[in-house]
């Protein structure tokens, strides 16, 4: 946002002014002015609802839930989880690894689109940013929950002691402390700094004390021309290291594996497969939430099937990698020559664990591949279907690299099949609920579309002629 | 400029362009010291004040630095603290610290630089400006020229010559 120039691009925000332009001249209202964009985005901030009201209180009930399941599981121990030998890495860990890859589009669309000076990313990157941090927020509960006693878990952590103990810093398992503790507040502090305009916009909408309280989060924020050069700043290199930090984070976690001598784990491939795969499954959610928001709160004029037909294209790129990537697992373990390596890939499709191997082939390459086609690119309704099976499709992938890897490594007598727990299944959808739960709260407290870039393209259309930047202009970097 | 305690006139636009304008008059009259208020990053605006540096990227350049020797020291200190050879490495091994080092940079940075940015903005700042008004977040573009009584004519005459939409004297 911050940082563009006059002659950006913003042609998707402008095809949706366009559709925006045609109805207001239907209704004799020639043209959208800042103040509709201030108004319309945030109408429904701090508006009660009781269908908002009843589905939050489905989603806190399924965070009790989760919560008394480890609640449970603290009080008699970890072996209420299903997890044990040889599958000592079971659902947490699985979750872990989903929760941390939904978090990555996130900032894909907020810092690498903002980068490629991407407009299309104008009306999504505010939810998607805030998405991300709830998802690494759901992912970081995991290592603690898998931990079992979760007291310790400052032991992870280096500090001087007594006992003159320092963790191993040659281990994954410790840089991916590094790396999603990192992840996590850069994260926090870029969508925070989006935010600032925005609530100042809120602070000057509202009355009493809701402009008290988006005063105060707004730090005191006036729009002064001295204020902007700063902030542009801060935000172009928000964006600058967020993006390295994007690819190296989902690459430390396949590390946590990759540096194992597990078959079916010890892999080159692993780093960029599981950042296309995080993409891959972030871009399903964001596609997931969005349609819920549009619907939700009547953004329809803001998120187009413009929009819808982006994200589907990445998720259909994604898609290709990651089936590129299933393909290239098993040439590799032909090419490898390696008995152990060549079995443990049969057994993954042919073995105890076909069904979600199969389940994972079927919803991440073969549903996907109704991408090729722009009538289902653009169709709401059949992208919020497909979204759902790649959700369901990479939960499945994490499970089957974790599990079935484990449960079938070298010797027979090693051998030995996982199922989860109803202690794990609870956490699971505790999990969900919680994650749903923190966006639900973003969703009625903070404006899901940034209202300054908006505006700013907005002002640009209105500046530059609609015509001219409905068609869109390369951008430049300052 | 502290605008809290000075009186002058206050001019309000409704496009960034007739703002650019207005503050090039300004600045060819001879007023300098004005306060831009502006609902969308502005880098005409900037470039109209002649404003084109910000010393948040010098802060973020040390807070990238500081976070990349940290993230060497922190490893390698632990590990000569604690000489615990693993998987036949040497105790202070490189590649598995640059992973750190690559974090630790990246986050200082982006500390450094959110830092940065609220302390030159003077954030954060518990009452707004008494020149600021409710619309510069809405839909409108302002310039407060800070003016004693004797100047105050000659800014409202310059400022009347501009594409204004209201001028606004304040005591």
């Amino acid at each position: 946002m911050p940082g563009r120039t006059p002659t950006d691009g913003g042609d998707g925000l402008m095809a949706t002014l366009a559709n925006r332009i045609d109805s207001r001249l239907r209704r004799g209202n020639p043209l959208p002015t800042l103040a509709d964009a201030n108004e319309d985005i945030s109408r429904p901030i701090l508006v009660p609802s009781w269908r908002y009201a009843a589905l939050l209180s489905v989603v806190i009930a399924g965070v009790l839930l989760g919560g008394a399941a480890w609640a449970w599981q603290i009080y008699r121990g970890i072996g209420v989880a299903g997890i044990n030998h040889p599958v000592g890495w079971g659902l947490y860990i699985t979750l872990f690894v989903f929760w941390v890859g939904i978090a990555h589009s996130g900032t894909l669309i907020s810092a690498i689109l903002y980068l490629f000076r991407s407009g299309w990313r104008t009306t999504i990157n505010r939810a998607a940013e805030a998405m991300t941090i709830f998802a690494v927020m759901t992912a970081g509960l995991f290592p603690l929950i898998h931990l079992g006693r979760v007291w310790y878990a400052y032991w992870l952590f280096p500090y001087p002691s007594q006992r003159m103990i320092w963790p191993d810093f040659r281990s994954p398992l410790v840089l991916d402390v590094f790396a999603v503790s990192t992840y996590f507040t850069v994260s926090l502090i870029f969508w925070y700094t989006g935010l600032i305009p925005d609530l100042a916009a809120l602070r000057d909408r509202f009355r009493g004390w809701k402009s008290k309280l988006y005063g105060t989060l707004s730090l005191g924020w006036q729009g002064t021309v001295r204020e902007w050069v700063h902030y542009r700043r801060a935000y172009l290199y928000l964006a600058g290291i967020s993006t390295p930090l994007v690819l190296s984070v989902h690459s430390v976690v396949s590390w946590d594996f990759a540096l194992s001598i597990v078959p079916g784990w010890h892999s080159t491939i692993f780093a960029p497969y599981f950042v296309a795969g995080a993409i891959f499954s972030g871009v399903a959610m964001v596609i997931t939430l969005m349609v819920g928001l549009r619907f939700a709160f009547g953004l329809e004029a803001y998120l187009t099937e413009y929009h819808f037909e982006n994200m589907a294209k990445l998720l259909l790129l994604t898609s290709l990698i990651v089936g590129y990537a299933y393909a290239v697992e098993y040439f590799l373990a032909y090419y490898s020559a390696d008995p152990i390596e060549q079995e443990s890939f049969l057994w993954r499709a042919r073995g105890a664990y076909q069904g979600p191997f199969w389940i994972m082939v079927f919803c991440n390459v073969v549903v996907p591949a109704t991408l090729w086609f722009r009538k289902i690119r653009r169709s709401i309704p059949a992208l919020f279907v497909i979204s759902i099976f790649v959700n369901i499709g990479m939960f499945y992938e994490r499970f089957v690299i974790i599990v079935t890897s484990l449960a079938h490594e070298y010797v027979p007598s090693g051998w030995g099949l996982y199922t989860p727990s109803w202690v794990e299944i609870a956490i699971l959808i505790g999990a969900f609920c919680w994650f749903y739960m923190w966006f639900l709260i973003f969703a009625k407290l903070l404006p899901t579309i940034s209202i300054a870039e908006v505006k700013e393209h907005l002002e640009h259309g209105k500046e530059h002629g609609h015509a001219e930047a409905h068609a869109g202009h390369p951008g430049e970097y300052e | 400029m502290n605008t809290s305690e000075i009186a002058g006139v206050i001019a309000q636009y409704g496009s960034m362009d007739s703002t650019r304008d207005a503050i090039l008059t300004l600045r060819e009259a001879g007023f300098e010291d004005l306060e831009i208020y502006s609902p969308i990053p502005a880098p005409d605006l900037e470039e109209a004040m002649g404003i084109y540096h910000s010393p948040v990227r010098l802060w973020a350049l040390i807070g990238g630095i500081t976070g990349c020797t940290l993230g060497f020291l922190l490893p390698a200190g632990a590990s000569l603290a604690y000489p615990l050879v693993t998987q036949g490495k040497p105790i202070v091994s490189l590649p598995p610290f640059i992973v750190v080092m690559f974090e630790l940079t990246v986050l200082l940075t982006g500390i450094f630089s959110l830092f940065a940015m609220l302390v030159h903005a003077r954030k954060p700042k518990l009452k707004l400006a008494p020149s600021y008004r409710r619309e510069f977040s809405v839909d409108r573009w302002g310039i407060f020229v800070p003016a004693d009584p004797g100047r105050r004519a000659e800014a409202e005459r310059v400022l009347g010559e501009t594409a204004a939409l209201s001028l606004e004297v304040t005591a």
